[in-house]
């Protein structure tokens, strides 16, 4: 019997135009990984939050969730909130206590389990997720990778029959991420608990996924095997076809037909498949244009940093130089230095040794205030730190009262249509946007970006992209800290990486990620083996082109 | 968080001691007792704190100096007057019922330190959850919130200063408190939007769908009732045998001390006695092995 | 509810009086330790009503969000010394969801700051005050849109600090150091209070002016947008 089934499922908000969800229907059998994905604002959320009744919207829905054969509504509060396991987005926000071992109970403390069994499930889980050296910790000293993993634990403590979650990964680091993917992994594997999750980086989880949902504009586009579901994408010429792992994307662009190969190992094999033991004739791209001689907009030098007299250094002898009027990107593990640089050049932190020099003049003589008048200028990771008025038209009233400016601005981050809107009831993408709009209205001709790409889906990233080429066409520099490989080495003027409180090398992308065996994109892992500096599936594509023409 | 013997006791034996001495703390004005009392509250406090606690004990001293010279000039009654200030007689009596209020003070202060390094939250909470389960769980939800809001604080005076429009933009104490309640108000917004999810999350988990247990890590054994028994029985002693009376305006007296002052002093001593018990066991076993 | 009401009501005319009946028969300084008791003992029937009514997870995350943002609020003032918008925030609370709301977002958000502080002898009077503020803005201006004039409660925030809520948290003072508890006595402690209280009055009156109007905006905004927080009745 289907654990889960959904029959003819449509849902509209109060007020609303058209419906969120349309005639949706599937089911989900006992123990499935399901995969479930589309761009922000599908109603992929509203979709998830109709399996479990304390979380569904208001509004007016149609169609029937059946949970183990039985009508949801029939199934009794308590049984649902131990039997349905729902993990959200922000891993902060779903924490109640302020210690890790109470979270743990929090749950089973709700349905009034006794006392010792409490400690034994709780014991249970903390030894299952590894949580054991932080047990008695307050949750504010845990990373934001370890609260997402309380999260789940917690919820695992309740003994859950069906995992659902929305975008989990989406606030975390690559490292963390993959972390907590794997740890879900091994629940589905080990514990045999079904698993519906959304998620943007379908890279690490399609190699595991059993199914593969693809909701478009509310309805069910697809629902096939992860290894089908990209043929139809790429048939469908959908604007969903950029989230796919890179190896199933440049199979499709080469137009490989066939099993499409889903992780680095397979993409791999597929070309050595293809090439024999021979070389291909090609195997380098040209190198990337040199970028014009400038004036250096940002110059550091030999910059140390701690954060108290005792602590160790975070900066160590940071040196580096932007000419202006590049994208330079910063990519490096957590915790190496990197945010901490933006804040540096900010004066929000300051070194004990070093200069930092804004377009050939030190920071600090720069008279109270001047500084960050037309001249220096950065996005938080978070835009929601910049939010302060009731709507977008008057976050940009209040950086500055030219309405032409504030068009302009508007129009360059494409917000134009969102200026009644509360800044809250926007989506991530769009929340960045707005930030970007209020950043850019102080005109800015250094710009710093931390992680702006974080928890973006790939039609927003796209978009964030086209922007940056337009603000650095009209000559603005821009410097990027990012965790996001991918999106650094397509975008990219110069990437750096960051490691240890320094900049250890730097250069074109093509070059830069070229010569990286590890940390460089899917794409560069794959192919390294044929080619020497296919850093994007688009270079991939590029050069198997170049060598066996269009087509087969 | 400390981790000494009896911070390890049940929260129960904890919570019935500072509330024990603390109290007798309090009302007893007795010289000897105050004395005592000061004294066997700042020996567990450097116990517990190591050097970083001299610094709040000089402090406290300092008060205790301050509250010695102030008492007079409030208070004027007494027999031997020492000189006149201002017109108003500045009287030895005064003096040293300052002296025993200064006492008192530090007295207080410093237990109150050691309550706040023994007694956390998560003890307050296991403690009275079952009594006041509601808002236990409240309290629990606030300590989360704090750090959490003041961290969120902190990044937004970050953000905005590094878009031109921090506090240290400006030198108007009008712009600075208008920059102070935008933050407010941006902080306000983002709490509330989170405080949705918080509440889903609390529904998703069960909340109100059945009586709530109130789990805890402390367990009461059998060194934890002994300790209860003891705490009462000096306490009751106390109680019992009196001499603790004393008075300072107009005239001085007090009560002959009796062996309620003994009682007192190995009640003040219970922890301290505890930790060093401790210390001494880790030191034999080193040099065992 | 019958029964936390029976609770009040015992706690009000049997217990209080008797604790100042027998307190004040302590040999030794009663005043200190009596005095507390009485300021506990006001406190709990707002604590046992709290209780009985078997609080939802909405009404709890909105008074833990509110306290946890009074306190929080220190810190985005933190350049201009002394300026505490603390008890502006637990007013408008009280303004926002009625006198028992504000009474227990005060109280609960003096115990938890005191967490990560030291807890000492105020705690129950800080407790009282800031729940007493929070209380007596609900009283006067709860369901009461059109008395929010700015200036009203920038006047209304400055006198209440001023001659309620500054003097409350000086009584722990008093009651501590003070060798004869006489009026006069009292007053110079009081007094001494003033400047204090004065900057603390000028913060919260101009915090309760500016703040009120967007944060009930923004307070009623989420309540729309998600059709919960409903408001709280009070029932003590």
């Amino acid at each position: 019997m289907e654990q889960l089934e959904i029959r003819n499922l449509s849902f509209s908000y109060p007020d609303a135009v058209r419906e969120t969800i349309v005639d949706v229907s599937f089911s989900i059998s006992k123990g499935e990984y399901v995969l479930l994905c589309g761009n922000s604002g599908c109603g992929k959320t509203t979709l998830l939050r109709h399996l479990k009744s304390v979380l569904t919207p208001t509004g007016s829905c149609r169609g029937e969730i059946l949970y183990n054969g039985v009508p949801l509504e029939q199934v009794d509060g308590a049984k649902q909130a131990s039997a349905i396991g729902y993990v959200m987005q922000n891993p902060d926000d779903q924490i109640v206590t302020d210690k890790v071992w109470h979270e743990l109970a929090f749950g089973l403390e709700n349905l009034g389990v006794s006392r010792e069994t409490i400690g034994l499930r709780v014991a249970e889980m903390a030894s299952f997720f590894g949580i054991q050296s932080w047990y008695h910790r307050d949750i504010s000293q845990l990373s934001g990778g370890q609260k997402q993993l309380l999260n789940l634990a917690s919820i695992m403590a309740m003994q859950p029959e069906i995992l659902i979650l929305d975008e989990p990964t989406a606030q975390l680091d690559p490292i963390a991420a993959s972390d907590f993917l794997n740890t879900l992994k091994k629940i589905n594997q080990e514990l045999g608990i079904t698993v519906l999750i959304t998620e943007h980086r379908a890279e690490d989880i399609f190699p595991v996924a059993d199914r593969v949902l693809v909701m478009e504009k509310g309805h069910l586009a697809a629902n096939a095997g992860p290894r089908e579901i990209g043929h139809s994408l790429f048939d469908a010429r959908s604007p969903l076809f950029p989230m796919l792992p890179a190896p199933m994307r440049s199979f499709y662009q080469c137009g490989g037909t066939g099993t499409a190969p889903l992780t680095v190992r397979e993409g791999r094999n597929w070309l050595t498949d293809v090439f024999g033991e021979k070389k291909p004739a090609v195997r380098t791209l040209p190198p990337l244009p040199e970028l014009p001689k400038t004036e250096p907009a940002l110059h550091i030098e030999n910059v140390w940093l701690r954060y108290e007299k005792q602590s160790p250094d975070v900066l160590k002898g940071l040196t580096m130089t932007v000419p202006s009027g590049c994208l330079y990107t910063i990519v490096g593990g957590n915790g190496v230095g990197k945010s901490t640089t933006l804040r540096t050049i900010c004066g929000a932190s300051k070194p004990y040794r070093g200069k930092i020099q804004v377009f050939g003049k030190e920071t600090k003589k720069y008279p109270r205030g001047e500084l960050f008048r037309n001249c220096l200028s950065m996005l938080p990771q978070d835009p929601t730190n910049l939010f302060v008025k009731q709507n977008v038209r008057e976050e940009l009233e209040e950086m500055n009262p030219d309405k032409q400016a504030q068009i302009h601005a508007a129009e360059l981050c494409e917000i134009t249509h969102l200026l009644d809107a509360h800044p809250y009831d926007l989506s991530g993408g769009e929340q960045q946007r707005v930030a970007l709009a209020k950043v850019l209205l102080t005109n800015p001709r250094l710009l710093l970006l931390d992680e702006p790409t974080k928890g973006l889906d790939c039609g927003f990233k796209a978009r964030f992209a086209r922007t940056l080429k337009r603000l650095t066409g009209e000559g603005m520099t821009i410097v990027m800290v990012s965790h996001d490989i991918e999106f650094c080495a397509e975008h990219a003027d110069i990437a750096a990486m960051f490691f240890d409180g320094q900049i250890i090398a730097s250069g074109r992308p093509r070059e830069f990620f070229g010569s990286n065996s590890f940390y460089t994109t899917s794409s560069n892992r794959m192919s390294r083996c044929i080619f020497e500096n296919a850093v994007t599936a688009e270079d991939v594509t590029a050069l198997y082109k170049e060598n066996l023409g269009d087509g087969q | 968080m400390s981790q000494d013997s009896f911070s390890r006791c049940h929260p129960a034996v904890n919570f019935l001691y500072f509330v024990t001495v603390i109290g007798f703390g309090v009302v007893i004005q007795h010289p000897a007792y105050a004395i005592a009392g000061f004294l066997g509250a700042s020996l567990y406090y450097l116990l517990l704190k190591g050097r970083q606690g001299l610094s709040f004990i000089g402090s406290m001293a300092g008060m205790l100096v301050l509250i010695t010279l102030l008492n007079p000039l409030i208070n004027t009654s007494g027999e031997h007057i020492l000189f006149r200030l201002f017109g108003r007689p500045y009287t030895l009596e005064a003096m040293a019922y300052g002296a025993a209020l200064g006492v008192i003070f530090a007295l207080t202060m410093i237990w109150f330190g050691c309550y706040s390094e023994v007694l956390t939250s998560d003890k307050f909470t296991a403690l009275f959850g079952n009594l006041i389960p509601a808002l236990s769980l409240l309290l629990v939800m606030v300590l989360r919130l704090i750090p959490s809001f003041t961290r969120k604080t902190k990044q937004i005076i970050v953000a905005r200063s590094a878009i031109g429009k921090g506090a240290d933009a400006t030198e108007s104490r009008k712009d600075q408190i208008k920059s102070g309640i935008s933050i407010v108000s941006a902080l306000t917004d983002w709490a509330l939007e989170g405080s949705i999810v918080t509440a889903d999350s609390m529904r998703a988990r069960g909340y109100g769908c059945a009586k709530r247990t109130n789990f805890h890590i402390y367990c009461f054994r059998k060194s934890d009732a002994f300790l209860v028994g003891l705490i009462a029985l000096l306490a009751a002693l106390v109680l019992a045998l009196g001499g603790t009376e004393a008075g300072f305006t107009p005239y001085f007296y007090c009560d002959y001390v009796t062996l309620g002052f003994p009682a007192y002093c190995a009640l003040l001593l219970v922890p301290s006695i505890m930790y060093l018990r401790e210390a001494i066991v880790w030191n034999n076993l080193k040099f065992e092995t | 509810m019958k029964k936390s009401t029976l609770f009040s009501i015992l706690t009000i005319f049997l217990l209080i009086p008797a604790t100042l009946y027998f307190g004040s028969h302590i040999k030794g300084r009663w005043y200190y330790l009596t005095s507390t008791l009485v300021i506990i003992e006001i406190m709990l029937p707002f604590f046992a009503s709290f209780e009985s009514r078997k609080p939802q997870s909405r009404e709890l995350v909105t008074l833990a969000v509110m306290a946890a943002l009074a306190t929080a609020s220190r810190v985005a003032f933190a350049f201009i010394p002394y300026f505490k918008a603390i008890t502006a925030v637990i007013m408008i609370t009280g303004i926002a969801f009625g006198p028992q709301a504000g009474f227990l977002t005060g109280a609960i958000s003096a115990f938890a700051s005191n967490f990560f502080f030291s807890q000492g002898p105020w705690t129950p009077w800080q407790m009282f005050a800031y729940g007493f503020a929070g209380f007596w803005a609900g009283l006067v201006f709860y369901g009461r849109q059109k008395w929010c004039r700015p200036w009203l409660l920038g006047v209304f925030g400055f006198l209440s600090i001023l001659l309620i809520v500054g003097p409350l948290l000086d009584c722990c003072t008093v009651f501590t150091v003070l060798s004869k508890l006489t009026w006069a006595n009292a007053l110079v402690i009081f007094g001494r209070g003033v400047p204090v209280n004065l900057i603390h009055g000028l913060g919260c009156g101009v915090t309760l002016m500016v703040l009120t109007k967007p944060l009930l905006y923004k307070l009623n905004r989420i309540q729309k947008k998600y059709g919960m927080m409903q408001k709280e009745e009070g029932n003590l």
